[in-house]
């Protein structure tokens, strides 16, 4: 049984952010959405088959905003996941969530169906900073949503943050930390915002007063001695847990592990391919009403015939994923995968090491946070691509 | 003059850049059936992609027309096309000694500019018959009476009754072509003198080897035939003599006294034939060869390096085809401990240098990194030996040097009265010594001035131009050698010099020139994990000084599913970017920051 994680992408939201460049639909009505879990439940059924080898140990159910489905939808599409492949006991499944949407009535039921993970955007508390985000909560309703996750006996929570945001002090983003982690959630990811074409904040580019690089990497240095005080271990670039709560199904991306995706513009990487479906819900929905099934993309280099990268790409991929976890990459490993010293191929890694932008320690190369923060810089002399 | 001559008419058209003189071509090639419409092509003449793009004639083509005119003869004229620039006025005046008169096209919006008189002055060397043409007269701002008068009474020379055309829109073309009949005289000349032929162009054709372009002054000449190039005594044996009409060579018996035409000698290099050389025969030579012979010499250089070091080979091919058409190109190996191996280019002015630039990018597909462009500075040295310096890395240290001169030119400035104040404080920052001052008309002045060509390569024209919102115009000769204040500015990138960027200025200018081009650095120099130092030193004496910072942020925060390929592109993006860039020891530097030290705008200085 091949060890397998499921992403369902569900595109929809009340309001779509500033910054947001994820696929996903403003204003769907009711109709829009039953159709799409519809076409999900069906999708998962087609395709069960060609899972029997498989056992899922993490589900995500991401977007948009998983959490505009009302209860009952919701439930549809878990007992579809549940009838149709295998779980393991006690799978990480985890389900995005936008303060606005959160109820009581929701909540119950994502626990009654095996929801176990939640996922809370905060993105930050401060309230001129969320309205300029275009983010639709409050901080108190954002509160009252996480108190509600307690008291639903939710005991594996994240909170998402931002900073580098227009207009942000580091005092701003002192506030967020603190806020954040007087809650105590298990697991906080934070992002510096980036500023995507096609996007509300992308056409105004030139007039948002961002912080400078500078003031960027003070914040990044803050966020981690903060949350390190606080008991919060890093362990990728953006992601901070209490000591046993990684994100499963996020370290299957960086371990270059298998995972399934289901839905309008969701990736795959499956049997060594990796693929993805079109941003276009209609497109979706009507593939899989008439049967043809939603076209599989695949991404350049992992082609449907020619099966395998080379193993320059192969090695760079690896490299490029693991170097964004602080575990870094077990040099022995690295050479009975591979069948060369991590340091032959990568021969400007011992360069960092004494910038102090890299560390090698338990017979393993990782990169330090100050590392972290210039790591495309690192990447582009260790990589051959 | 004999009967066949007596139908002959050799001209050329001279313009400033921009006043029609292409187009006025094209419309007598069409209007006299040369070309049909069917075949013309926008500017015939101008066959370089180049030249189109620009709108200017870098080298000289001919073409043979015949015309019936009105009297009913038939008439053979031979339109001689000649570079519109200042760069290549030894050409254009080669050109015009084929010739025994020349169209002076005057933009009727514009009037006289800078080159026009400079052409003009050329024409009148030469004892050419001037025939104004005043052109554009279909733009509602045209003044042709003025611009007439301001004929008249700036090169002297009659106006009334001179064509007026467009030639964009073919209004007026049969008087000009009427003109050329009745008022520039028909060849003299005896075919069968001695042979005495002018070179005036030469290309090279990778069937026919060169073919060299000349009008036959005395003497007739046939295929087969020996001949003996004067100037540079080479001997050859005739393949092919023809004319040329519009399409190309059409071969004939002979060329003889009078005529235009081609010849072909299995000649290898055009700098075998070089323009202005005469040709005769070798066993019954020509007494006297022409006047006024000149080497094509190189007056500003440049280091032109491959930005892949691999390239090199393909640099040097590539210069070699384009040295092929080019006499006037001169390139010899270099190396530079910045760029790598590379080619000490000389060129005959900065418009030749960008020509010779972009082709080599365009045609061969080059991508090139080029310092900045420098003059030949003579050194008397201490111990009184005489050096000649064209690349600023070699320029002898200060204790040897007795005295250091630069070259100077002879500037001539038109521009509307409005811009003189702007333009002499400009001439005057850029150490020009003011000669003389004239005024046109009652709107427009000529100035002259003295002043270093260091002064005028960097970036004078474009300064020029943005001083006087496009209109002034600059013509310039060399005017010889002066004694100078020079020093040699170096420049440091963490604590290295890097020899690409040093360069030769005037001492009182060293210092802002020092901190401005240290600023452009900081901006081409990419972060690096750790600071940069960016110093300019005279000798040991670091007199500017500025800072990269260190790179603080290069990440990707978010990488998900979807995300792993898309960051992988952007990677490669990067990486792509990052091959572009040289590598000067531990500091990774834009290819154009060697162009850097050249683009100061003018209100930074």
């Amino acid at each position: 049984m091949i060890k397998t994680g499921l992403y369902i992408h569900i595109p929809f939201c009340r309001k779509k952010c500033n910054y947001c460049d994820f696929y996903s639909l403003p204003c769907a009505t009711n109709e829009n959405m039953k159709e799409y879990i519809d076409a999900l439940c069906t999708q998962i059924e087609a395709e069960a088959k060609d899972y029997k080898n498989r056992i899922f140990d993490t589900v995500f159910i991401g977007g948009g905003t998983p959490t505009l489905l009302e209860a009952d939808e919701f439930i549809r599409l878990t007992s579809a996941i549940k009838t149709n492949l295998n779980l393991t006991q006690g799978a990480e499944f985890t389900i995005e969530s936008n303060p606005d949407t959160i109820t009581k009535e929701r909540l119950l039921a994502y626990k009654a169906s095996g929801v176990n993970r939640l996922s809370i955007g905060l993105q930050s508390a401060n309230e001129n900073e969320l309205l300029l985000l275009g983010r639709i909560h409050t901080l108190d309703k954002f509160k009252q949503g996480f108190l509600l996750a307690r008291e639903c006996g939710f005991d594996n929570i994240n909170i998402d943050i931002m900073y580098g945001l227009p207009e942000q002090e580091l005092e701003d983003f002192i506030k967020t930390l603190d806020t954040v982690s007087k809650l105590s959630p298990e697991h906080i990811s934070a992002y510096c915002l980036k500023i995507e074409e096609n996007t509300p904040f992308g056409k105004i580019k030139n007039s948002l007063r961002l912080p400078s690089d500078e003031d960027e990497s003070l914040m990044y240095e803050t966020l981690y001695s903060y949350l390190d005080k606080k008991g919060y271990l890093q362990y990728e670039i953006s992601n901070f847990s209490k000591q046993g709560y990684r994100c499963q199904h996020n370290m299957k991306y960086w371990l270059s592990m298998e995972y399934v995706g289901i839905g309008a513009s969701a990736h795959s990487f499956v049997d060594g391919k990796r693929y993805y479906y079109s941003s276009d819900i209609n497109e979706y929905i009507s593939s899989v009403k008439n049967g043809t099934m939603p076209k599989r993309i695949y991404e350049e280099g992992y082609s449907n015939n020619s099966h395998s990268l080379n193993q320059n790409s192969k090695i760079d991929e690896y490299i490029m994923l693991k170097l964004r976890l602080s575990d870094g990459i077990e040099l022995n490993e690295f050479k009975n995968r591979f069948n060369i010293d991590f340091y032959d191929y990568a021969k400007e890694a011992r360069e960092f090491l004494s910038t102090g932008h890299a560390v090698e320690q338990g017979g393993s190369y990782s990169l330090t946070p100050k590392g972290f923060f210039v790591s495309n810089y690192i990447l582009l002399k260790l990589l051959k691509l | 003059m004999n009967d066949k001559q007596k139908n002959i008419r050799n001209f050329s058209i001279i313009a400033h850049i921009d006043h029609g003189k292409s187009t006025l071509a094209d419309r007598i090639l069409e209007y006299s059936n040369a070309v049909t419409k069917r075949e013309m092509e926008e500017q015939l003449l101008d066959n370089m992609e180049l030249e189109k793009e620009r709108g200017i004639t870098i080298k000289a083509r001919a073409v043979r027309i015949n015309y019936t005119h009105k009297d009913g003869q038939s008439y053979i004229l031979n339109l001689i096309d000649t570079p519109g620039h200042v760069d290549f006025n030894y050409e254009v005046s080669r050109s015009l000694n084929a010739c025994e008169g020349a169209l002076l096209v005057v933009d009727s919006t514009q009037g006289i500019e800078a080159q026009t008189l400079a052409n003009a002055y050329l024409a009148v060397d030469s004892n050419l018959e001037i025939v104004p043409v005043i052109n554009k007269i279909d733009l509602p701002s045209a003044d042709v009476e003025r611009v007439r008068a301001e004929i008249e009474d700036v090169i002297g020379i009659v106006a009334e009754g001179c064509p007026a055309v467009s030639a964009k829109v073919g209004l007026n073309i049969d008087q000009v072509l009427d003109a050329i009949i009745e008022k520039i005289p028909a060849p003299s000349g005896d075919p069968d003198a001695p042979l005495k032929c002018l070179i005036f162009d030469s290309h090279y054709n990778s069937y026919l080897g060169v073919v060299v372009y000349v009008r036959v002054m005395d003497g007739t000449l046939k295929a087969g035939d020996k001949i003996r190039l004067m100037n540079t005594g080479a001997k050859y044996e005739v393949v092919e003599v023809g004319h040329l009409n519009a399409f190309g060579l059409e071969k004939s018996e002979s060329i003889s006294a009078g005529e235009v035409g081609y010849i072909t000698a299995s000649i290898k290099t055009v700098s075998e034939t070089r323009v202005g050389d005469t040709v005769t025969h070798d066993e019954n030579p020509t007494s006297e060869p022409l006047q006024g012979f000149k080497e094509a010499l190189p007056m500003v250089f440049s280091g032109i390096y491959p930005a892949d070091g691999a390239r090199y080979n393909d640099l040097r091919d590539a210069l070699e085809k384009l040295k092929l058409n080019d006499a006037a190109l001169s390139f010899e190996p270099e190396t530079s401990i910045a760029l790598g191996f590379g080619f000490r280019c000389g060129f005959l002015g900065l418009l030749h240098m960008e020509i010779i630039q972009e082709r080599l990018e365009r045609e061969f597909n080059l991508d090139l990194i080029t310092t900045a462009p420098s003059v030949i500075y003579k050194i008397v040295k201490t111990n009184d030996e005489v050096v000649y310096i064209d690349n600023p890395s070699n320029y002898p240290q200060a204790d040897t040097i007795k005295t250091a001169y630069e070259p100077t030119v002879k500037a001539s400035i038109i521009t509307p009265t409005e811009f003189v104040g702007g333009i002499m404080d400009l001439c005057q920052d850029r150490r020009g010594i003011f000669k003389d001052m004239k005024y046109l008309d009652a709107t427009r002045v000529e100035l002259y001035y003295i002043m270093p060509l260091n002064e005028i390569v960097y970036d004078f024209f474009d300064a020029l131009k943005s001083r006087s919102k496009g209109y002034a115009s600059l013509d310039y000769e060399l005017a010889g050698y002066e004694p100078s204040s020079l020093v040699k500015l170096d420049f440091l990138l963490n604590g290295e010099i890097v020899d690409a960027l040093t360069f030769i200025v005037h001492s009182e200018k060293a210092y802002t020139r020092a901190r401005k081009i240290a600023e452009k650095l900081k901006d081409n120099i990419s972060r690096q994990l750790f600071e940069i130092p960016i110093q300019a030193a005279i000798g040991s004496k670091v007199i500017a000084r500025e800072t990269v910072k260190a790179l603080r942020k290069d990440v990707l925060a978010k990488c998900y599913g979807g995300d792993i390929t898309r960051k992988k592109k952007l990677l490669e993006k990067q990486k792509e970017g990052k091959k572009k860039m040289r590598r000067l020891g531990s500091v990774e530097v834009t290819p154009e920051a060697f162009m850097a030290v050249l683009k100061l705008d003018d209100s930074e200085k």
